[in-house]
């Protein structure tokens, strides 16, 4: 790479005229390994193309971008010596982006015919030098974890909860270099692998435990109690329910178990638990799975909810009428299995200065209250595939049967005999003291901590050479695919396929892509690719200004998330476009959210298919609530945000880094509110900044048609909104409509940009230069058939990165 | 079990909701009280993000007796208890040339004293941090070396430093230059930790878990050494850290086999997710640092009362701005005031400790004679990113309160990091860019 460069070099160089061009010299050298396709093209033409349009800024002098072409040996191509370089000037100007526009541009011939060399050049390095990059071991992240222990035990519960949350590079959470061990996270997992562990084998503590959901609502705001909302608040309560919520509960043993609520007292801050808004109801519940909610019913007047109260604190309005009785119902996978009676209203002596419907704060589940019959969960179905005691097992060959079976799987290969002799040692030493069914518990919980299972294994084959590049087995693919579509462990079939080695033939890999694409599993990419590349992650944790937009509540927050994640379910699904990505004519909404944007006809809780027209102003992720505000501040949107969000996650062109002590943006100037534009505008009179506000500032501002949570809007305090830009180029756009023409223009730059992104995803690393050349090659493929997404994860899954190994150095 | 004796263990249950009350943690801890002299020594840190206003930080005068500044008034009942010590800088949070990203190297330096890494990749690059060093020489005989305690989940994508992976500014210590630690932010987490699987209290059922643990890790650890072999340098190192890990879990584990708790099944609820209020939360992790410290579980606390770079709103105490845009407040006189009104409300929180750390018994005296306290942010005034002009308050361990110490302008930070640490036993005689140790700590 280019070093920084000593100034007595710089002060010793003088002027620029005269002097030989160095790479030159290498003309002759770089011309004998030449190829085919550059032939046409030589080297020297090459050197003229960049001496002419480069050479003025990227001289010793000038040194702009910290790059002079003086040293560059045009050569290097050939042998691979400065690919990031070469990467990097075939990316501008491909993109336009150099020469600046303010520079005479090459003719569209002269630059078609470099860009042919260079990219032949570079795609002919790669093929000739197999790379598949570094691969470090790699962890589950907790989300993998998770999802594999549910794929080996059967057990549908979420313990991502319980495990530190994964730190990130590269924008994603499952990246290797990154995952590390720590004594705290070691701890969590002996902790959640013996409880899981003795949960799947039918052993958990049998004495109540109490289990506590927080059911999502708004925060008490200044002091107004919480907000409660007329509406159904989950898919799996009754459709005419409204209030309370549902959550995901595993019982642990088939019993009675008491679910109980805390409702909300209108006090100011909501944070008690009180005894008088306490209901509960016994129920009985099978070993296993189950959903379990409270809710209101929808089916009343008016009278339930007790007038708004105003004013300051020391003038609340009390109530006129006593408190009507509410049917509130308790709620097993969707059936209404009992009900109470509640009054309409509670006014606690530190009451609150708004009053909301009735409604649900938190549920509790205690219990086994008591133990009626042991049921077999699925669990256990998966796990005791034989019984101890019947012939021809013996508990010792019942249990080695069991543990290399599920062994087998975890592990993502065949056993050794020195694997099955550790965890049997373990099995051993506790059944001994506790049993057969606590022996096969521990050798699960030691499996599940065992470094076979908690990091992906790739061997290399005897006596390479640190550098060897080798195809992976077919075992350690299966690994890999399954990590990459699932988040998760591969299951029996592609196991068998892969042990026997049938799993990568063409057909058979198509096919099995397809059946893991279609397996509900694969809604995993939605959850941890979409919910990362997209920042859906941070919806949840982002908090609008309560002032300026009292509508930012939970069902919003939700019903946004939900749209982003069925948008992106439905192009994995039918395999869409990825361009759908930038323009489409239909989203996924509820009542609520097509409310927000001011759609009609689209009634309900429930998310839907609806068709859009251009009149509507949505459609594609940049018309989607969720990322105009997780792009925004609280209380304004921000077009820098904006601009740089398209800029890293759809053109795959981020921004350099801000200079340093860069000034804020001056929001009023003279008493006078400035709108963004006015406020860029003065901000990019500085040099140090107009050189990337150029680039973001007209992406964003043809967004500023939206506000900070996604509304359509025509006036930003008191002015009315210009969403009009120019691209550095001196393309003219208007608003979303016109932003969308220029992504689509650079579609191929977008689905670089997106299969960048996926790769980077599926193979749990950064991408280098040299990998440059399989994504265009992937990204070439899935063009001849509009860019569909299953092209470019079959392109992906094929890929030498996806499929080789280098012999790391001893 | 019979009818009644589950009666009333609901009804216990009910009573307690969500919060653990301190009488509840009090049948936890070990019974015999240490003797005065043989009580150990501890550390606490307590961390604010953003900087402060630092023009009503900053007392006027100096000396015991000072005037109270505005953002210290919420700590007036216990000035005794405490000292600001001004004029102290990190000078290794400074940019040294590698451009914008300040809360992501203040934040990094705060307990380092180091040059934090510029990147946002996997080569991060700190220091060890005064809490771990502690950690290493006063934490190595209790259960947990240390424990890192955070209001604020790990922030998460796109939303951190310019140029700084977000690990920079979610926590504050770091076990080498490359690890850092992460914070824990949910009460029940914590808990969880301090008394392991809540599900199974009673001692029979805690000695066959401590059993069966042990022998998991004795299969795991000859499981890694047989496959160790075949890896190559890099992967061999990410073995290793899992190795050291378990290693550390094991010493855990045979340790708590030494340390009988009595734990009382019927009393006991763990509260669930975060609490919803930013006092109620810091005040649940206050009950349960002083319950680790009280138990001798542990010796070195932190708490970040945010993570660095929070956007917390605090419309509770009428402030429902962004916090890190309000610390940018471009000298508009509303803005400081939301800002200093945020600065107050994490004094109160500061103050809370102090109290529960001095009405906690120690021995003969308090848990605040026997810990010293470090509380502050990582810069000085928030506006300007400053890192040579921080905010010091120290307290407990036998540190004379009521004074404002104005140390010379920007005297290394890691002077008093030294004197802590050598107060508390540490052999130390330089850490990061100190020059001497800051011998004015102990009057």
């Amino acid at each position: 790479m280019i070093k920084p460069r000593s100034n007595e070099r710089f002060l010793a160089k003088g002027g620029r005229n005269g002097r030989p061009i160095r790479w030159a010299k290498s003309l002759v050298a770089g011309l004998v390994v030449l190829t085919a396709q550059a032939q046409a093209y030589d080297l020297s033409q090459a050197g003229e193309f960049l001496q002419e349009h480069c050479s003025r800024c990227h001289n010793d002098e000038r040194y702009s971008g910290n790059w002079s072409l003086e040293e560059f040996d045009l050569a290097s191509l050939a042998k691979g010596d400065e690919l990031a370089r070469w990467e990097s000037i075939l990316r501008v100007t491909q993109r336009g982006e150099m020469p600046p526009a303010s520079r005479p541009q090459p003719e569209e011939a002269e630059l078609a015919d470099f860009l042919g060399w260079l990219t032949g050049g570079l795609d002919d390095y790669a093929a000739a030098h197999p790379n598949p990059g570094r691969a470090t071991l790699r962890r589950l992240n907790r989300t993998e974890y998770n999802n594999a222990i549910r794929d080996l035990l059967a057990l549908d519960i979420d313990i991502r909860e319980q495990l530190p949350t994964d730190d990130t590079g590269y924008g994603f959470d499952n990246i290797a270099d990154v995952l590390s061990v720590s004594p705290t996270l070691m701890d969590r997992y002996l902790a959640v692998a013996g409880k899981v562990s003795r949960l799947a084998a039918g052993l958990a503590p049998q004495q109540p435990y109490t289990t506590t959901f927080q059911l999502p609502k708004d925060g008490s705001i200044l002091n107004q109690g919480v907000p409660a909302f007329d509406e159904r608040m989950s898919n799996n309560l009754p459709l005419n329910s409204r209030g309370g919520g549902a959550f995901k509960f595993y019982a642990p043993y088939t019993g009675e178990y008491e679910i109980s609520g805390y409702l909300n007292a209108n006090t100011n801050n909501e944070t008690d638990r009180l005894e008088q808004n306490r209901v509960s109801h016994s129920v009985h519940l099978s070993a296993g799975p189950h959903t379990l909610g409270m809710a209101f019913r929808r089916d009343l007047s008016l009278d339930e909810s007790v007038q708004t109260l105003h004013n300051t604190t020391d003038i609340v309005v009390l109530p006129l009428h006593q408190p009507t009785m509410l049917t509130l119902d308790f709620i097993v996978d969707g059936e209404r299995v009992g009900d109470t009676q509640v009054p309409s209203y509670y006014m606690s002596p530190r009451y609150a200065q708004n009053n909301f419907p009735r409604d649900v704060l938190q549920i509790d589940v205690e219990g086994p209250v008591s133990i009626v019959a042991e049921g077999e969960t699925p669990s256990q179905k998966k796990i005791f595939q034989c019984q101890p005691r019947i012939w021809p097992f013996t508990a010792q060959r019942c249990a080695s049967s069991i543990i290399s079976t599920l062994a087998n799987q975890a592990y993502r290969r065949s056993l050794d005999d020195a694997d099955l002799a550790g965890l049997m040692g373990v099995y051993n030493t506790v059944a001994e003291a506790e049993g057969f069914e606590a022996g096969v518990a521990a050798a699960i919980q030691a499996i599940l901590v065992s470094p076979s299972f908690l990091f992906l294994y790739e061997h290399d084959p005897a006596d390479s050479a640190p550098g060897f590049v080798h195809s992976i087995s077919d075992t350690e693919f299966a690994a890999r695919l399954a990590l990459f579509i699932w988040s998760s462990l591969p299951d029996e079939e592609l196991l068998q396929l892969a042990q026997s080695n049938q799993l990568r033939k063409p057909g058979v890999l198509q096919n099995q892509l397809t059946r893991m694409l279609d397996d509900p599993k694969a809604r995993a990419l939605t959850e941890n690719f979409a919910g990362q590349w997209l920042y859906l992650r941070n919806l949840e944790f982002h908090r609008a200004d309560v002032v300026a937009y009292p509508d930012f509540d939970v069902p919003l927050r939700q019903a946004m998330l939900g749209e982003s994640e069925e948008f992106f379910n439905y192009i994995v699904q039918q395999d869409r476009s990825v361009l759908d990505f930038l323009a489409s004519n239909y989203t996924f909404l509820n009542e609520r959210l097509a409310k927000h944007y001011g759609i009609d006809g689209v009634s309900g809780p429930a998310l839907r298919k609806v068709n859009l027209t251009p009149q509507n102003n949505r459609g594609g992720l940049l018309g989607q609530g969720s990322i105009l505000t997780v792009t925004s501040y609280g209380n304004h949107t921000s077009v820098v945000k904006r601009g740089k969000w398209i800029l890293d996650n759809l053109l795959a062109a981020p921004p350099p880094p801000p200079p340093p002590d860069v000034p804020a943006l001056v929001a009023k100037q003279g008493g006078k509110h400035l709108t963004q534009r006015e406020q860029l505008a003065l901000h990019s009179e500085d040099p140090s900044c107009s050189s990337c506000h150029v680039m973001m500032d007209p992406l964003g501002l043809a967004l500023e048609n939206f506000d900070a949570i996604g509304n359509y809007r025509s006036v930003d305090a008191g002015n009315a909104i210009d969403a009009s830009a120019t691209m550095p180029d001196g393309t003219n756009f208007d608003g979303i409509s016109g932003l969308q023409a220029v992504l689509l223009a650079r579609k191929t730059q977008f689905a670089e940009a997106f299969t960048q992104r996926l790769m980077i995803y599926a193979l749990g690393r950064g991408l280098e230069a040299y990998d440059q050349p399989k994504l265009r090659a992937i990204v070439r493929a899935a063009q001849a058939n509009d860019f569909r997404i299953r092209d470019i994860i079959y392109g992906i899954v094929t890929s030498e990165p996806f499929n080789y190994r280098r012999t790391p150095a001893a | 079990m019979t009818d009644s004796t589950q009666i009333n263990r609901r009804s216990l249950l009910r009573g307690l909701g969500v919060a653990i009350t301190l009488p509840v943690m009090e049948s936890l801890l070990p019974k015999p009280a240490l003797a005065y002299e043989n009580r150990p020594k501890r550390m606490s840190v307590f961390y604010t993000p953003n900087g402060m206003r630092m023009q009503r930080f900053t007392p006027q005068e100096t000396g015991r007796d000072y005037t109270l500044s505005p953002i210290l008034q919420p700590l007036a009942k216990h000035r005794d208890k405490f000292t600001v010590i001004s004029g102290l800088a990190h000078y290794n949070a400074s940019a040294l040339g590698d451009g914008p990203g300040s809360h992501g190297r203040s934040c990094a330096a705060y307990l380092t004293g180091a040059h934090p890494k510029r990147t946002e990749g996997s080569d991060l690059y700190c220091g060890i941090s005064m809490d771990q060093l502690l950690a290493n020489h006063i934490g190595k005989d209790s259960l947990f070396p240390s424990l890192e305690l955070g209001i604020e989940p790990p922030s998460l994508l796109g939303s951190c430093d310019v140029g700084y992976s977000c690990t920079y500014t979610n926590t504050l210590s770091w076990r080498s230059p490359t690890s850092p630690l992460p914070v824990s932010v949910k009460p029940q987490d914590v808990f969880e930790r301090l008394f392991g699987d809540a599900s199974a209290v009673d001692e029979a059922a805690r000695a066959a878990q401590t059993a069966r643990k042990a022998s998991i890790l004795d299969f795991v650890l000859a499981d890694s050494q047989r496959l160790n072999p075949k890896l190559g340098a890099n992967d061999r190192r990410k073995l290793e850290e899992y190795l050291d890990s378990i290693r550390s879990v094991e010493k855990r584990i045979q340790k708590a086999s030494q340390q009988s708790l009595d734990i009382n099944a019927d009393v006991i609820t763990l509260p669930a997710g975060l609490p919803d209020s930013f006092e109620e939360h810091v005040r649940l992790m206050t009950e349960l640092q002083i319950l680790a410290l009280q138990s001798d579980m542990t010796r070195v606390v932190t708490l970040m009362a945010g993570r660095e770079l929070s956007n917390r709103a605090y419309p509770e105490i009428g402030v429902p701005d962004a916090h890190h845009s309000l610390s940018h407040h471009g000298y508009d006189p509303e803005k400081i005031d939301k800002l200093v009104k945020i600065n107050q409300y994490h004094m109160q929180q500061f103050g809370y400790l102090l109290e529960r750390l001095a009405t906690t018994p120690d021995g003969e005296g308090s848990l605040l004679d026997s810990t010293l306290v470090l509380g502050g942010a990582s810069l000085g005034e928030s506006n300007e990113h400053d890192n040579m002009d921080l905010p010091v308050l120290v307290a407990g361990g036998g540190v004379p309160g009521n004074r404002h110490i104005a140390m010379p302008k920007h005297t290394p930070m890691c002077n008093l990091m030294l004197a802590m640490m050598q107060q508390l036993g540490v052999p130390a005689e330089s850490f990061g860019d100190s020059t001497q140790p800051l011998t004015q700590l102990m009057g």
